[in-house]
This record gives C-alpha cells, structure tokens and sequence, in this order.
C-alpha cells in the first residue's frame, strides 16, 4: 500500500470536528516534503495491540523532525498531550483533500 | 488537479481513519487527569502568592486568570476522570480493585470542591486521588 503515492482513509470519530467529520472521505499523499503547523496528517497509532492501525490529527508544534498534534475538537481527542511528540516515520500521509 | 484527485480516488481502496475518542479504540490514558489535578495544585499556590490587600490591577488580571485556569482544569480532570470511569474500567476490574467506584466518586468529587474553594490541602488531595487511579489503571494495564 504505502508505494502508491495516494491514500484514502474513511474517517471515524469526532476529534476532528469540525473540519473532519466521522464517515467523511479523505485523500492523503504518502511522499510528502515538509510539514508545518496546521497541515492535518494521518498518523500510526502511537497506541500499539489495537485494531485501530491510524489516527488523524492536525499538527500544532514542529520541532527538530518531531510534530505535536492535536485533533480540531480537543474536548473529544486523544492526541500529543496523551502519547507526546511523534516523529516523521510515524506520519502515514499528509491530508490533502476531502471527498 | 483536483478532479484528477477524485478520479484517481475511485480506484483506491478505502482504510479506516480514527479520530479518536468517540468509537472504542482503545486509548485511555490517566496523564491528562494528572496534568489538570497538577494545574489545580500550581493555581491555588500561585492565588496564594497574590497579595490580599492594596491590590493592582495587575494582581487582580492575575487572579481571575489563575481561577479562570483553575476552574477549567478542575472540569477537565473530572472529565477525563469520568471516561476512565465509564469507558475503560469494565465490571471485571472490581474484583481487582473492590474501592474503585469509591476512588472514582471521591475524586470527581475533589474536582467540583477544588473549583469551589481555593485550598492547598483539597488540590493536594485531588493530584493523590488521581494518582492513586492512575496506579490502578497501571495495574490493570499489567495485568492483561
């Protein structure tokens, strides 16, 4: 899967309300160059042992190659205050369009 | 561009996203509980600090933010604290902890008394209350 270029996840949940909304479509490029604040990314779940393989989060923090992310809706989000910084190689893809 | 986006699109298999916190994914975590109990504590000794009388304006920005701080924190601990209670401890962890319903009202009821008052001895309480679930959350975690 991660050769081909673009992605395309189905969302569920409401941390990303209100930009994401749950059973929204999203596409996301797996080779991207630089990341910055407010790119939304899709990312491996920090959480190992559960069936839910990737997370979506906005990125609110960069520094030196690692990003603080953050869902839109924080009240309902699991995110960088929970599992702290993540690092580049867990990054799946980088959100650029919604369907 | 975009149009070839979505054509492109079609052919692509779709995989599941989360955002978490709404489907049972799993996550749970005591660390933000920990960190609000821990910002009651820093506010109610940074209210503490301010002077009582001949006050500035400066002081009194201060100490409504410090209890704007301390009320939103104490809501989040409770919140957070509720989640743990509801969506992460199953009937299956009474038999390993038989006092869990017990900590878990005491210390959602330390974080409505801390937003009440402003008390080093109840904010102290709430960061021991916390900390004691998260030890069984960890023991629990250990357990499996």
């Amino acid at each position: 899967m991660h050769f081909f270029p673009l992605l395309k996840f189905k969302v569920y949940g409401n941390s990303m309300r209100p930009s994401y909304k749950n059973g929204e479509q999203v596409l996301a490029l797996h080779f991207f160059k630089n990341l910055k604040i407010n790119d939304v990314v899709v990312l491996k779940n920090p959480h190992k042992n559960v069936k839910e393989k990737y997370i979506i989060k906005r990125i609110a923090k960069v520094s030196k190659e690692k990003y603080f992310v953050l869902g839109d809706n924080s009240r309902e989000s699991t995110d960088s205050r929970a599992f702290g910084w993540i690092e580049k190689k867990d990054i799946a893809g980088k959100v650029v369009y919604s369907l | 561009m975009k149009r070839l986006l979505i054509f492109a699109s079609k052919f692509l298999p779709t995989q599941s996203v989360y955002a978490h916190c709404d489907v049972p994914c799993g996550i749970y975590d005591p660390k933000p509980a920990q960190i609000a109990a821990a910002t009651v504590v820093k506010m109610v000794s940074l209210i503490d600090e301010l002077p009582k009388e001949n006050t500035s304006v400066s002081d009194r920005n201060k100490f409504v933010r410090c209890v704007l701080t301390k009320e939103e924190h104490a809501r989040k601990c409770k919140e957070e604290l509720f989640i743990l209670w509801a969506d992460y401890f199953k009937p299956e962890h009474l038999k390993m902890f038989p006092s869990l319903h017990e900590k878990f009202w005491s210390a959602v009821k330390l974080c409505s008394q801390n937003k009440q008052n402003v008390d080093a001895k109840l904010a102290s309480d709430l960061v021991k209350a916390v900390d004691e679930i998260a030890d069984m959350f960890a023991q629990s975690k250990a357990a499996k």
